[in-house]
């Protein structure tokens, strides 16, 4: 019995000393983050265009704060201070499963790697801070310029703390379908009818080259709700110029289009919306990757016996599903197709 | 008790022998007289491997000393034929023989072992304890196990062998030191970049012989280049070592106050105690030779990939073939300078014989004793151009006129040379770049273009470091049990280090860079000690013990160093020269401390019958590097011990030999800085109001509370012996907070200056110790085993940065952008890298940000910036779809956690094997040599070697699950920087098992030797750094950085295979 006793002392003598140690350890600091105060938005006012796809990136600065941060936009209301249902409330929008590449051989393979999920319409990214402004917004549910928009805050946290930053602003334009725009971004109406073309090389039939700014327009014209994409070329008097005019041009990598239907008054493609489907560069774009480009070619035998490689480039962006129609105009003089 | 007066002795168990002896022969009564013969026999020592013979043992008769056995174990008496003999030696249990008409009788004395714990004694606190009464952490490993195994830094063979004690022999090069921490690493600062970024060291405080050295001063770790490497304990060779004590929590360390905070480590050379000089030779030679080294693919197969990959992995074939003609050295193949297949590695390393040898002589008994010894370890190393030799003469005397009165002398003298190649020593980055170069280069010459060979092995360095310790050691005893002591030391160190880098490598002009250093310390304390005790029934029951002393000490090292350039040829090497200019010569004092250190200190001990100990420890400390308004330091430690087997309920118990609780706290203190961040550094400038003008370098804000670095411990103990010592166990757990570690802080310009010295930064180690010993074997089996295992479990968390940051990053500026990450509440050192989750198979692994459709990418929206098939998965930490400096994640920590070892020793007869091995488990490693090689694929037309694609799992078309991305995608490594180094692809797990050593003794027959005329032989083979257990998949887990970082200039640990011969005449 006596044993029992003292055997009951040395365990707790040590069941104390491990007690010792293992309380020393609650003193250490727990290994939580932190969030630093020089974390920062570098941009308080956002202004995206109603009806694409809006990435506002590099907007936001780290500092000492720990990675991974939450970001999270809180108390978003009008400028008047009510509240904003529609910048809370989740629409259909669609998102990208798969990387889009330019390679995709038909409109149902793009579509697959597209899919339509239920977003608020301005979104944070929830670990980086960037906003988004997915295409769904229309002018019809947001206030767009010249209203004063919207205002939010946004919470930042990581288990170390949290951090609000206030009165961040949203002012979107409202929609400008497609790029270049003839639009006026605030007011939304065009003060003029057609856009330039990027690129002209083409000698007039009366011998002048043509110039890019005044003598060749382009218009935008959307017929209707379908999916495709019409190329006409029209001439001073706005009768159409056969498409097979422009013998030199690569029509099959013109556009990232499909079921090419060419006759001697248009060029028409089916293809998905939006025009470059992204940034992502492809044949069917500016080097940038930004732009769809396409260019009408023609050779001829120019004065002086020598090869003229004629050509009219356009780089464009669609925004808004449809049936598209671009014209080029030739508002001073026709293009000359023949030999000189 | 008149013996009692000598506890306070370096060797007090020799008394305890010669009282216990004395002891039991008072308890006999009478002889009975008989018929006189003449015995004669030879006395072994059974605690050697070899079991050498023992000259200097007495042989009593009834208590009288009848006779000492000469220089050969042997004794001739004349006594009774029915006499008892009784054969006692110093730290030996005694022997008793019954006669019986014998008249030859030979006597093996052992090591008492069925009492070790109760005698053996504990120095630590600058006084000797029975481990009894001993109340701290401590550990003593006998100088026998350190034989037989050269080496030029001894700590080294201490790996594995103390719980707690962190060795990992980071580096081969000879004469350097590994690193060493006691329980944790103290110190969180990082210096440098890249490869060559390291941890500031925190070696612990090393006491030769009652003398503290100090490790962690100037330029003795080798990665500062500007002075030689050479660590102040290699001076002592291994066979002078008598023991090592190493002392863990601050209980044992307190009055060690002012640098004690590291831990200390003491190291007891060995005394004559012989009364017949002895002569004992030992010496070995020893061959080294090239561990595995790093795998390259060599000549045409080099060339053929390079070929391959361009033709198949460029924009276009017309490209690829422009490529491939405009790179000589892939199109030019019969070019003889392009046609080759050199092994470059090769060039570096070599085998060497190396050989040490010591003689020492010694003599005496406890009142006169001497010992001389010399010794010369000649050690050549393995890469070209480096080296080690060290020669030193080592004398101690003891000498004791009276009862009352002892007086100690030494004197250390060595000198250490070395040879660096065209590195510090510990990395050598000509090594690395001309060992990384292309196999198709042709050989090394002057006409070569790898100049970084031609450096490594014509670059002339040489060092040498003189060291010269004297120390005085008097003890007078004034009254009984009271004593008064003073020690006083003296130690000059000069260091030259001379560079000499030939013309050929420096445009047609030689350059000579000459470092020399001046260090002196002097040393003194006086101390008083006294001793009482109060009997209760007859026994001494309450004792009590008291000591004191005051400790003084002045340190001064000033360095200058000077580059001379432009010298006019490689024969002039004298000191230049007409240089251009005083800038061109860059000369100055390169470092300069003078440090002075006073400490007040007592220690107050009490024990009960031995049961129950108190100890009381405080101690007083002023520095001068501690700014003016710090003032002096206070450290007190108190620690108890309960000896539960003392206890009468447990006195039955016939199996437990001993057993203990310990618990402990004390804070120690170490300097910080030097003179000028607490005083701040002034200049003269130019002439105000016709008076010189003083200005202060406002490049540092002096402060003037600058605090030294306090290390505070908790300890607690439990040691256990069963038995009859065929087990025994010691656990230690203890809490370690280091406060108050220097770093220097960069101040707001509006104060105009440029920063501050500050101590604001805490980390915290906490732990676990184990350390096992089994003896199953029965004792009187003619084998003998004894296992041992030690094992310590460290955990390190951050626990304070300055102005109450949470975290911090160290930002890693070179290529590796290996940063390190201090988080509170972690372990200090992160690694901070990108978090490599393996190999896109396919390209629709790639994700997609659902807004864009873009696929994840580095950097710019270029089509060759976005990730692919064959690329490595990194984490996209904050999701924004592109990667970037923000998606680093704190990944692994460079520290090992888990050390131990096992040790084995088998005895039979006069055979011995030893086997030693240690281990480190968790600790991660940055493999950098394999990054860089795979990195090199990413610029096929540059030379470099290449790692045999076909030893690593590498991508190589779709589909393949891979852990290495596709190598063969040049044009576009340098923007998806595949191979980065700062990705936890590269870093892999460091644990390892290693085989430190196998060492077999075997002694000669002593009838053979003596005709010869030596009186003990024995040989010994040893076979050290063996080889490893490890999932590491580069050559060598041990040899890398203190931050884990492997590199190819680090300098491989040789294998080692010894034959040493060991002659006592």
């Amino acid at each position: 019995m006596k044993n029992i006793k003292y055997t009951l002392q040395i365990g707790l003598a040590l069941l104390g000393s491990v007690g010792l140690f293992s309380s020393c350890k609650k003193n250490l600091p727990d290994a939580r983050l932190s969030i630093g105060n020089d974390s920062q938005f570098t941009q308080y006012v956002y202004k995206p265009v109603l009806g694409r796809n809006t990435l506002f990136s590099n907007n936001f600065q780290f500092g000492s704060s720990s990675r991974p941060l939450d970001f999270k936009i809180v108390n978003m209301r009008t400028f008047t201070g009510e509240p904003a249902p529609e910048l809370t409330a989740f629409y259909p929008v669609m998102v990208w499963k798969q990387a889009y590449d330019g390679t995709e051989k038909s409109i149902a393979e793009i579509d697959a790697k597209r899919a339509l999920e239920n977003h608020q319409l301005f979104e944070i990214r929830p670990h980086s801070g960037e906003f988004l402004m997915w295409a769904a917004a229309n002018s019809n549910q947001i206030k767009a310029q010249p209203d004063s928009g919207y205002v939010f805050d946004v919470e930042m946290s990581n288990s170390g703390g949290r951090k609000y930053y206030q009165n961040l602003r949203l002012l979107p334009f409202k929609e400008r379908p497609y790029e270049p725009s003839n639009l006026d971004p605030i007011i939304g109406q065009g003060p003029n009818v057609s856009v330039s073309p990027s690129g002209v090389n083409i000698t007039g039939e009366r011998g002048q080259p043509l110039n890019a700014g005044t003598d060749v327009r382009v218009v935008f014209k959307r017929n209707g709700n379908g999916n495709s994409l019409t190329f006409k070329f029209s001439d001073t008097l706005s009768n159409p110029i056969d498409p097979n005019k422009f013998a030199a041009t690569d029509w099959a990598n013109l556009v990232h289009g499909f079921n090419m239907v060419k006759t001697d008054k248009y060029v028409k493609f089916d293809a998905a919306y939006p025009i470059p489907l992204s940034t992502y560069p492809t044949k069917y774009t500016t080097l940038s990757g930004s732009q769809a480009r396409v260019v009408f070619r023609f050779n001829r035998q120019a004065f002086g016996n020598v090869l003229q490689q004629c050509f009219v480039a356009l780089n464009f962006n669609i925004y808004q599903q449809g049936d598209w129609e671009i014209t080029f105009q030739f508002l001073r003089d026709k293009p000359k197709f023949d030999n000189d | 008790m008149e013996t009692n007066r000598f506890k306070q002795n370096v060797f007090p168990m020799k008394y305890f022998y010669t009282i216990a002896f004395l002891l039991i022969l008072g308890c006999q009564s009478k002889t009975f007289a008989q018929q006189k013969i003449t015995v004669t026999g030879v006395v072994y020592d059974g605690s050697t491997k070899s079991k050498q013979t023992l000259p200097g043992a007495t042989v009593l008769v009834d208590g009288k000393v009848v006779a000492q056995t000469g220089s050969e174990g042997s004794y001739r008496v004349t006594v009774n034929s029915d006499a008892v003999l009784t054969f006692s030696y110093i730290g030996f249990q005694p022997v008793r023989e019954k006669v019986n008409n014998r008249t030859v009788i030979n006597v093996t004395l052992t090591e008492s072992s069925d009492t070790k714990l109760k005698e053996v004694t504990i120095t630590s606190g600058y006084q000797t304890k029975t481990k009894t009464l001993n109340t701290s952490s401590a550990v003593t490993i006998s100088g026998k196990e350190l034989q037989g195994q050269p080496a030029g830094d001894v700590i080294s063979l201490l790996q594995g062998k103390v719980p707690g004690l962190n060795i990992q022999n980071n580096t081969g090069a000879p004469g350097f030191r590994g690193s060493v921490t006691i329980r944790g690493i103290s110190n969180i600062n990082v210096s440098g970049e890249g490869n060559s970024s390291f941890l500031t060291p925190t070696s612990p405080l090393y006491v030769i012989d009652g003398v503290p050295v100090d490790d962690n001063a100037d330029y003795s770790y080798g990665f500062q280049p500007a002075g030689p490497g050479v660590s102040p304990a290699s001076q002592i060779p291994p066979e002078e070592i008598e023991d090592i004590t190493v002392l863990k929590d601050a209980a044992a360390t307190a009055l060690y106050g002012s640098r004690g905070a590291y831990g200390v480590i003491l190291i007891t050379t060995k005394r004559g105690n012989s009364k017949v000089p002895v002569i004992r030779y030992s010496g070995s030679a020893f061959l080294s030779t090239v561990p595995q080294l790093r795998s390259v693919i060599g000549g045409k197969d080099e060339r053929l990939l390079r070929i391959a990959q361009i033709l198949g992995n460029d924009t276009s074939a017309y490209n690829a073939i422009d490529k491939v003609n405009n790179t000589p050295f892939l199109s030019d193949s019969l070019n003889a300078y392009y046609n080759n297949s050199t092994d470059w590695q090769s060039y570096f390393y070599r085998p060497t014989v190396n050989q040490t040898h010591n003689v020492n002589i010694s003599g005496g008994d406890m009142r006169f004793n001497y010992k001389v010894a010399l010794g010369v370890i000649d050690q050549s190393g393995i890469q070209q151009n480096t080296g080690y030799t060290r020669y030193n003469l080592n004398m101690n005397m003891g000498y004791q006129p009276s009862d009352k009165f002892k007086l100690v002398g030494s004197l250390y003298n060595s000198i250490q040379k070395q040879q660096t190649g065209s590195g510090n020593g510990l990395q050598n980055e000509g090594v690395a770049t001309g060992g990384s170069s292309s196999s198709l280069l042709p050989a090394p010459s002057l006409y070569s273009s790898v100049n970084s060979v031609l450096g490594a092995l014509t670059t002339d360095n040489d060092s040498k470091v003189l060291n010269t310790t004297a120390t005085v050691n008097a003890d007078y005893e004034v009254l009984k049990n009271f004593k008064i002591g003073s020690y006083l030391s003296y130690t000059g160190v000069s260091s030259v280090k001379d560079n000499f880098s030939p013309a050929a490598l420096n445009e047609n002009q030689s350059q000579y860079y000459t470092y020399n250093d001046r260090s002196t310390t002097l040393y003194n304390r006086n101390q008083l000690s006294y001793f009482y005790s109060l009997k209760e029934k007859g026994e001494d029951a309450h004792n009590f013990s008291l000591f004191a002393f005051s400790e003084l000490r002045s340190s001064f090292f000033k360095a200058d160093a000077i580059l001379n350039q432009q010298g006019v040829n490689d024969q002039l090497r004298g000191p230049l020269t007409n240089v251009t200019s005083y800038i061109s010569s860059l000369g100055g004092t390169v470092g300069y401390t003078d440090l002075r250190t006073i400490a007040f200190a007592g220690a107050f001990s009490y024990n009960y019958k031995q049961k129950y100990v108190v100890d009381f420890n405080y101690r007083i400390d002023g520095l001068s590097s501690s700014g003016p308004n710090s003032g002096y330091k206070k450290n007190p430690a108190i620690s108890v011990k309960w000896n539960f087997n003392k206890e009468q309920f447990l006195s039955k118990l016939k199996w437990l030999d001993y057993g203990d609780f310990r618990l402990s706290y004390g804070s120690n203190i170490t300097p910080n800085g030097g003179i000028y961040d607490a005083y701040g550094k002034y200049y003269g400038g130019e002439n105000y109001n016709n008076s010189k003008s003083v200005i202060l370098d406002t490049s540092l804000l002096p402060n003037l509370s600058l605090e030294p670095t306090k290390a505070t411990t908790y300890n607690a103990g439990f040691d256990l012996g069963l038995f009859n010592n065929r087990f025994s166990l010691a656990f230690d757990t203890y809490y370690k907070q280091t406060d108050n570690i220097l770093k220097n802080k960069d101040l707001s310009a509006t104060t105009s200056f440029g920063g501050i010295s500050d101590t604001q930064i805490s980390n915290v180690n906490y732990g676990w110790e184990f350390m096992v010993t089994g003896r199953p074997l029965n004792s009187s089996s003619p084998f003998k085993l004894s296992l041992t295992g030690t094992l310590a479990i460290n955990r390190e968390v951050l626990a304070q940065l300055p102005d109450g940051l949470r975290e911090r990053i160290y930002d890693d500026i070179a290529a590796q952008d290996q940063d390190t990450y201090y988080r509170l509440g972690l372990n200090s050192l992160s690694n901070y890298l990108y978090n490599t989750k393996g190999v896109y198979a396919t390209n629709r692994q790639v994700p997609v940000d659902p807004l864009t459709g873009l696929p994840y990418r580095v950097g710019a929206k270029n089509i060759l910036n976005y990730f692919r098939a064959g690329d490595p998965i990194f984490t996209d930490l904050d999701g924004n779809y592109v990667l970037d400096e923000n998606d680093k994640v704190i990944a692994g920590n460079s520290q090992p956690q888990i050390t131990g070892g096992f040790n084995t020793l088998l005895q039979y007869k006069s055979w011995s094997l030893e086997i030693n091995t240690s281990f480190t488990l968790q600790r991660d490693i940055l493999n950098n040599s394999l990054a860089s090689q795979f990195a090199n694929f990413g610029n096929p037309t540059s030379m470099g070697n290449l790692v045999p694609l076909s030893q690593y799992n590498v991508w190589a078309k779709p589909g393949d699950v891979a852990a290495y991305g596709n190598p063969l995608d040049f044009i576009r490594a340098s923007i998806i920087n595949p191979f980065r180094y700062s990705q936890t692809l590269f870093q892999e797990d460091g644990s390892y098992l290693k085989l430190n050593s196998v060492k077999v003794y075997y002694t000669l027959p002593q009838n053979f030797t003596s005709k010869y005329g030596m009186n003990r032989v024995s040989v010994n083979a040893t076979a050290s750094n063996l080889g490893f257990i490890t999932n590491y998949s580069g050559p060598n887990p041990e040899n890398v950085t203190t931050l884990g970082r492997d590199y190819p200039g680090g300098y491989p640990l040789a294998k080692q295979f010894a034959f040493g011969l060991n002659i006592e005449f």
